[in-house]
């Protein structure tokens, strides 16, 4: 939501920067999101220096200013200007009216910058010529500090605080933390003779949905625009102008939080107003020029016949302010904010209207409201005020109340306050405090217990005050699965697999993949994306697309540890795959990876296990060339097995021995099943949109050289070296004695740009020269 | 020769911080990714007919339950498997129904914090979290706390450090609210305490200058391969 200072200042004084307010508000739990001048900072103080003609145009000037620092020349088509002024100079990169200014060329002539109008700036509707600033203007200042121009606050209010949704809302937040007082005027307002009760009654079906209705009667108006100021207010927070009605109630609204309704006097059947439940299928056109269906679920503002609006959301289309409307009836109301909330969701219908009544308004001030709306109505519109205002629905307001609790707050958040001094920040909040008793204001629905009171405590004295207390010391935590997935994890990467992660979804597509297709399958209900319509019941339709997404590696070894679903069961698994030229069969792994973990795994190619060892029982799928090709993998084969952890957790020794393990740990020991951090430094290198280009490189070096270190080498000697991928390691006496051959893919990349060949041709030779140079190498060739 | 292994991104980030809140005695525990309406919503005072539940995009399944959309989901659960104290911190995947783009995921992860017993005050909850982010990153880091809006906690906070010379907002955190408590089958006049919840994907984000979130979920092994 959009707040304007200078509107905030119709309520509450300040004398603090923008920044030092912007941090109050924050701190005390308003969210601000930005703040932007309403005239921006490029826009600075010049002086005129020198006038000449423009050599190709009659009607242009070439200006000569000066702004303390440099001369510049603009091009100017005012007649208002002469040597000696002081104006306002919209440097490059100024947005002036919605519009980025650039350098530009006018008739041959470069222009470096604009001198701006009064209309220009939004300061004023003079667009006759340029605006001339005092003589004491100084050169060089930002028009927006020597105007003090207004500033606009973006803020994000949680759904909480539907109370902090308008200027009075943030002006009370403000009063409460500055420890100043709202204005909030009396109304003057001039009404004729006549009652509005003898041309309107209102009925108010059931107040459980609308448990307050006001109307008030405005006769002979004239519509038209508003006025410039009312437009300025709307448009700087973000709202449309429409004509002199409308504008008043969206800027009652911005200005007090309560929404408003103006409806054509004369389209109301009847004389009489029902808020009541929309029958089913009833129809109305909405003020949008959409035609909707409604039901027992929407409440409706009624005549006698049909309904005029949907309540606490849009307004009808047939009942709306036009230029030939003369009386109006302004409604302001309170909706149930449950009721208001379903109706809005059935029709897919949001409006700032309804979105406050969602978040609950100011029950007490309603008529407040209303009235404002009256006298700026007659002011902006004229017309005849009747005199009173048609109310239905409850008088009393149902607030909340009890006893201050100043021993448990205090307790809580940590302070010492005395009781005066939680009194005085209720008050300060706009509660009602006698003897130990509050009750809490009319736009605060979000208090309902002694919890919430403490809050508002905290955040006025403030956090950062707030003494820390250490945790008392506790018992060494259990370890639990996580442990033990994570320990499987550190065993795989040990063997040299890489963890994916894989989305938990699939898509109907995706289905055609799974081996092991099953009829009770989890399904999304609402899935924004195709890709999001099933959950996996399975890890390897997820292992297979990555298989088939990194194809430009010869071999792969990835792992995953993942949640899988059917509809009676979610169970975490363990899927490992290989794939390439080079790489063994799975079993050979996943025996490895049993026999860490002290299990004989049970799978048919292998030799059984040790005597009393426990077998896992691990399936390996292999998938071949053919199979692979109809899903884009091109490898010889692909072997994945997919494991059921919780089995495995149970049926290996792991689990079980785990107390042992911890026992050990506090002696000193390390526990397996300890977190194990890397230490290894890491410089990200983002993924390239830009293609990339492979050079094959092998070399021969002494058998006591390690690749790791040759690939580091590599990476070194540019940025564009993207990534390093060892493909040979042979020991061989038949590349002399104690050689061996290594052999590197070698990729190289740009951020910005595709690599010219040239350029690899360079990184390459100093590559070449650089590994010859450090380990005795030589290139093969 | 030997392949080289490594370990997912967020594998290794949430270790990291899991070890931190293990030695301040926190036990890792872990709830369902698809769970009832009532666990991730309801019990933590998120009532459907309040706007708080439009803050998130929920995945609903055609069988009423939920795609959990914060670890949250395992607060009553675990309290309900324990008596307190309870210590614990609850790391797992997450979901949000909305289009992806570099910014925007399906899936993303969170650790979360719970810590019940008699006589937590908010001081408690602002020393665990400065040890935290101190431990994480540097004994000298800033630590600020503002007032924020979560529902299952009252008072809540927003809690930010100062990281290579900004302020960043990295973890929502508060005061069980009584209602949750209750909830829970605890009695909220004997035992108070605070909750914590931090998205770690952005965290693995800034701490290696990632611009796309959607790697992480890409299995790109030119990505990966870089941890």
């Amino acid at each position: 939501m959009k707040v304007l200072k200078s509107w905030l200042k119709d309520f509450i004084d300040w004398d603090l920067t923008d920044d030092e307010l912007v941090s109050k508000l924050t701190l005390t739990g308003t969210e601000v999101a930005g703040v932007a001048l309403t005239v921006d900072r490029d826009v600075v103080v010049v002086e005129i220096k020198k006038i000449k003609k423009h050599p190709n145009a009659d009607k242009l000037q070439i200006a000569k200013v000066f702004d303390g620092k440099e001369v510049l020349e603009i091009v100017c088509g005012a007649p208002n200007i002469a040597v000696g002024q002081k104006v306002s100079l919209a440097k490059i990169g100024a947005t002036v009216g919605g519009k980025e200014i650039k350098e530009v060329e006018i008739r041959g002539i470069n222009s470096f910058g604009m001198l701006c109008s009064e209309f220009e700036l939004g300061l004023g509707d003079d667009h006759s010529g340029i605006k001339i600033l005092d003589q004491n203007a100084p050169l060089g200042i930002a028009l927006a500090d020597y105007l003090k121009a207004d500033s606009v606050f973006n803020l994000e209010i949680t759904p909480n605080r539907g109370d902090c949704l308008s200027h009075i809302g943030i002006a009370r937040e403000l009063a409460a933390i500055l420890g100043k007082s709202l204005r909030r005027p009396p109304l003057d307002l001039k009404m004729s003779l006549k009652r509005i009760a003898e041309s309107l009654a209102v009925e108010i079906e059931n107040t459980n949905d609308c448990p307050r209705y006001y109307a008030r009667m405005l006769a002979n108006v004239k519509i038209a625009p508003s006025p410039k100021w009312l437009q300025d207010r709307l448009l700087a927070c973000g709202a449309t102008p429409i004509n002199n009605i409308v504008d008043v109630t969206n800027y009652i609204m911005l200005d007090l939080g309560q929404p408003l309704h103006a409806f054509d006097a004369d389209k109301i059947a009847g004389k009489r107003i029902v808020v009541r439940r929309a029958k089913n299928r009833e129809k109305i056109t909405t003020l949008d020029g959409e035609k909707r269906q409604l039901s027992s679920e929407n409440l409706v503002i009624a005549d006698e016949k049909h309904p005029l609006a949907i309540a606490g959301i849009m307004g009808g289309f047939d009942s709306q302010i036009t230029p030939e409307t003369k009386n109006i009836i302004i409604e302001a109301a309170e909706f149930n904010p449950r009721v208001i909330r379903r109706a809005s969701k059935l029709l897919n219908l949001t409006t700032e209207a309804s979105y406050r009544f969602e978040r609950g308004i100011d029950s007490g001030g309603i008529q407040y409201a209303i009235d404002k709306a009256g006298k700026l109505m007659k002011e902006t519109a004229g017309g005849e005020l009747y005199s009173g205002i048609v109310k239905a629905g409850e008088v009393a307001l149902h607030l909340y109340d009890d006893e201050i609790e100043y021993k448990k707050i205090n307790n809580l958040i940590g302070l010492n306050l005395k009781d005066q001094e939680i009194d005085h920040i209720l008050k300060s909040l706009g509660f009602l405090i006698e003897d130990g008793h509050f009750i809490v204001p009319s736009w605060r629905h979000d208090i309902e217990c002694w919890q919430d009171i403490a809050e508002e405590i905290g955040r006025i004295y403030g956090y950062e005050k707030i003494k820390q207390i250490p945790l008392p010391k506790s018992k060494e935590p259990n370890k639990s699965f996580y442990y033990f997935k994570e320990y499987l994890k550190d065993i795989l990467v040990d063997l040299g697999f890489t963890e994916v992660y894989n989305y938990s979804f699939l898509s109907a597509s995706d289905l055609s993949i799974l081996a092991d297709k099953e009829k009770d399958l989890l399904e999304v209900k609402n899935p924004i994306q195709p890709e999001n319509k099933y959950l996996r019941n399975s890890l390897v339709p997820g292992i297979l697309k990555s298989i088939a997404k990194n194809s430009s590696f010869d071999d792969i070894l990835i792992f995953e540890i993942g949640n899988v679903f059917t509809r009676s069961r979610e169970k975490t698994n363990l899927a490992i795959a290989v794939s390439g030229k080079r790489v063994s069969s799975l079993s050979g792994v996943t025996g490895q990876f049993c026999a860490r973990i002290g299990m004989a795994p049970a799978v048919s190619a292998l030799p059984t296990g040790q005597a009393g060892d426990r077998q896992a029982k691990i399936k390996i799928q292999r998938f071949e060339s053919a199979d692979l090709k109809t899903i884009k993998i091109r490898k010889p084969f692909v072997e994945i097995a997919e494991i059921d952890l919780e089995h495995l957790a149970k049926d290996s020794k792991y689990l079980s021995a785990l107390p042992v393990r911890q026992a050990g740990a506090r002696h000193g020991k390390t526990s397996d099943l300890g977190l194990k951090i890397s230490k290894k430094e890491i410089t990200y290198r983002p993924i390239s949109k830009f293609p990339s280009v492979t050079r094959d490189l092998a070399f021969i070096v002494g058998q006591n050289i390690s690749v790791d270190k040759v690939a580091v080498e590599i990476y070194k000697i540019s940025d564009l070296v993207n990534r390093v991928e060892v493909f040979d390691e042979f020991a061989s006496d038949k590349f002399g004695k104690g050689k061996k051959n290594i052999a590197f893919h070698i990729f190289l990349q740009a951020q910005d740009r595709t690599l010219k060949d040239s350029e690899v041709n360079g990184i390459i030779k100093e590559i070449i020269s650089a590994i010859e140079k450090k380990y005795k190498a030589k290139l093969r060739k | 020769m030997k392949p080289r292994g490594s370990l997912h991104p967020i594998s290794q980030f949430l270790r990291e911080t899991i070890r931190v809140f293990e030695s301040l005695g926190f036990e890792v525990y872990e709830s369902p990714e698809v769970d009832t309406e009532w666990n991730n919503f309801d019990a933590l005072n998120v009532a459907a007919d309040h706007p708080a539940r439009d803050e998130q995009d929920t995945f609903w399944l055609t069988d009423g339950r939920v795609l959990r959309t914060h670890t949250s989901n395992g607060q009553v659960r675990a309290a309900k498997e324990r008596k307190p104290a309870i210590k614990i911190v609850i790391p797992g995947r997450c979901f949000r129904n909305e289009a992806t783009d570099a910014k925007h995921e399906t899936t993303f992860y969170q650790l979360e914090g719970l810590y019940i017993d008699r006589d937590v005050k908010v001081g408690h909850l602002f020393w665990t979290l400065s040890n935290f982010l101190q431990k994480m990153y540097g004994s000298e880091t800033e630590v600020k706390f503002a007032p924020g809006f979560f529902p299952f906690v009252e008072p809540g906070f927003e809690v930010s450090a100062k990281y290579h010379g900004k302020w960043l907002e990295l973890l929502g955190a508060g005061m069980v609210h009584p209602k949750v408590i209750k909830n829970m089958g605890i009695d909220s006049e004997k035992y108070s305490g605070f909750a914590f919840g931090m998205g770690i994907d952005r965290l693995v984000m800034l701490k290696y200058g990632i611009l796309d979130i959607r790697q992480f979920y890409s299995s790109d092994l030119r990505f990966l391969k870089q941890f």
